[in-house]
């Protein structure tokens, strides 16, 4: 008897925390899960397929502008490589701007195969492998002291674990090798995040999560540092669209592959909920010419992975001119 | 908008009608919303939205005939 309810007891307890605690089951990592990969790489892969990929090259301009603010990154460093990793490059954005006088080869990781395929029949202008895998598991596919350099353009801001991320990345470069990434910061489409927060409180009663939490500015040097980098340098930009309406930007973020992927996300949005957001958009954001804008805050960083012949900071106090007379 | 005059999926036509036919009401309820944004509860906009949401059912569900004569 006293064993029956030993058995009972244990029995019970998961199923009743079960409603305490969050729904979600326990991530197998060990890393907290907030977004769902696998829903973000089908939609990646809708987005490039719908429309035989029309719609898909319609929205490249926020990629592709960013991809060329972060080669203007690329050319200030004086140095040729001989391959250069594009980790999550989906169809090249990046990688087509690169030139043969600063690399010979291009390696494009991406983990959704139509997306990283969709521009297959362009030339680019250097050596072109691509590899279809998941930036998550990074070491999986690129030896450790493997690389001279990764990039990443606007790819890791739907990884779970990015410090993790960072650290496979340093691991794969050489000693003295350089990562250089460009990632959607906290600002990012606030717009959009706070009309829907009023609509849902006004309309529903409650909000839910819409627009996925974005790495904050302040956080990626500590995150580079703690990866392991050294030399860093990290600016934040911004890059900002107009919209005729909030539903052109809701077609063109879907096209982007960039709708909602947080795990245990609402899967739809209540027409009125939808509705009394756009008019909130236009009122709260609206520019006076009657469109509305969208903010694409992004966050540029560099670093080095360590080395003995690295130029390093000179030890303080050890300088001989007064700052004040430069200045 | 070429796009949202140019389907009829029911999204677009919420689309389409929110940002034309009854952009009135939209501005009225979204004037209130701005003046109340600080401190936003459930319905605190309630009667602007209302006649918003009549006007959107109205013109979303008209007949495919009468549609075709608006535009």
């Amino acid at each position: 008897m006293s064993l029956l309810q030993v058995v009972a007891r244990h029995a019970t307890r998961p199923w009743t925390r079960a409603f305490a605690s969050e729904s979600l089951p326990p991530a197998t990592s060990g890393v907290y899960k907030v977004f769902d990969r696998a829903a973000k790489r089908k939609q990646r892969d809708r987005a490039v397929s719908r429309d035989a990929g029309v719609g898909s090259r319609t929205v490249d301009y926020v990629r592709d502008e960013v991809a060329d603010r972060m080669m203007e990154r690329l050319l200030d460093i004086k140095r040729k490589f001989n391959t250069i990793v594009d980790l999550g490059s989906g169809p090249g954005h990046f990688s087509k701007l690169l030139e043969p006088e600063k690399t010979r080869k291009v390696l494009m990781i991406d983990s959704s195969k139509t997306t990283l395929n969709r521009d297959r029949d362009e030339e680019f202008e250097v050596e072109v492998e691509r590899v279809h895998a998941d930036e998550e598991n990074l070491l999986d596919v690129l030896p450790r002291n493997s690389q001279e350099a990764i990039v990443s353009c606007l790819s890791l801001h739907w990884v779970n674990d990015l410090p993790g991320v960072l650290v496979q990345i340093k691991e794969a470069l050489k000693p003295d090798g350089l990562f250089l990434g460009a990632m959607f910061g906290g600002d990012t489409l606030f717009e959009l995040r706070t009309a829907l927060q009023l609509a849902e409180v006004d309309r529903e009663g409650g909000i839910s999560p819409h627009i996925s939490p974005m790495t904050d500015t302040k956080d990626i040097s500590n995150l580079l540092s703690r990866a392991g980098f050294t030399l860093l340098t990290v600016d934040i930009d911004e890059v900002r669209v107009g919209y005729p309406s909030m539903w052109e930007l809701l077609e063109d973020l879907r096209d982007m592959g960039e709708s909602n992927a947080i795990v245990g996300r609402r899967h739809f949005l209540h027409r009125d909920t939808l509705a009394a957001a756009s008019a909130i958009y236009k009122e709260l954001h609206g520019n006076e010419d009657g469109s509305v804008p969208a903010t694409f805050q992004i966050i540029y960083m560099i670093g080095w992975k360590p080395s003995l012949n690295q130029p390093k900071p000179l030890e303080r106090g050890s300088a001989q001119t007064n700052l004040k007379d430069v200045l | 908008m070429q796009t949202a005059k140019t389907s009829t999926t029911p999204l677009r036509q919420l689309a389409l009608h929110s940002t034309t036919t009854c952009s009135s009401h939209a501005t009225i309820y979204g004037k209130c919303m701005l003046a109340a944004y600080t401190d936003v509860r459930k319905d605190s906009c309630k009667q602007e939205f209302e006649k918003f949401g009549q006007c959107l059912r109205e013109a979303v569900c008209l007949p495919r005939g009468d549609k075709e004569s608006i535009f």
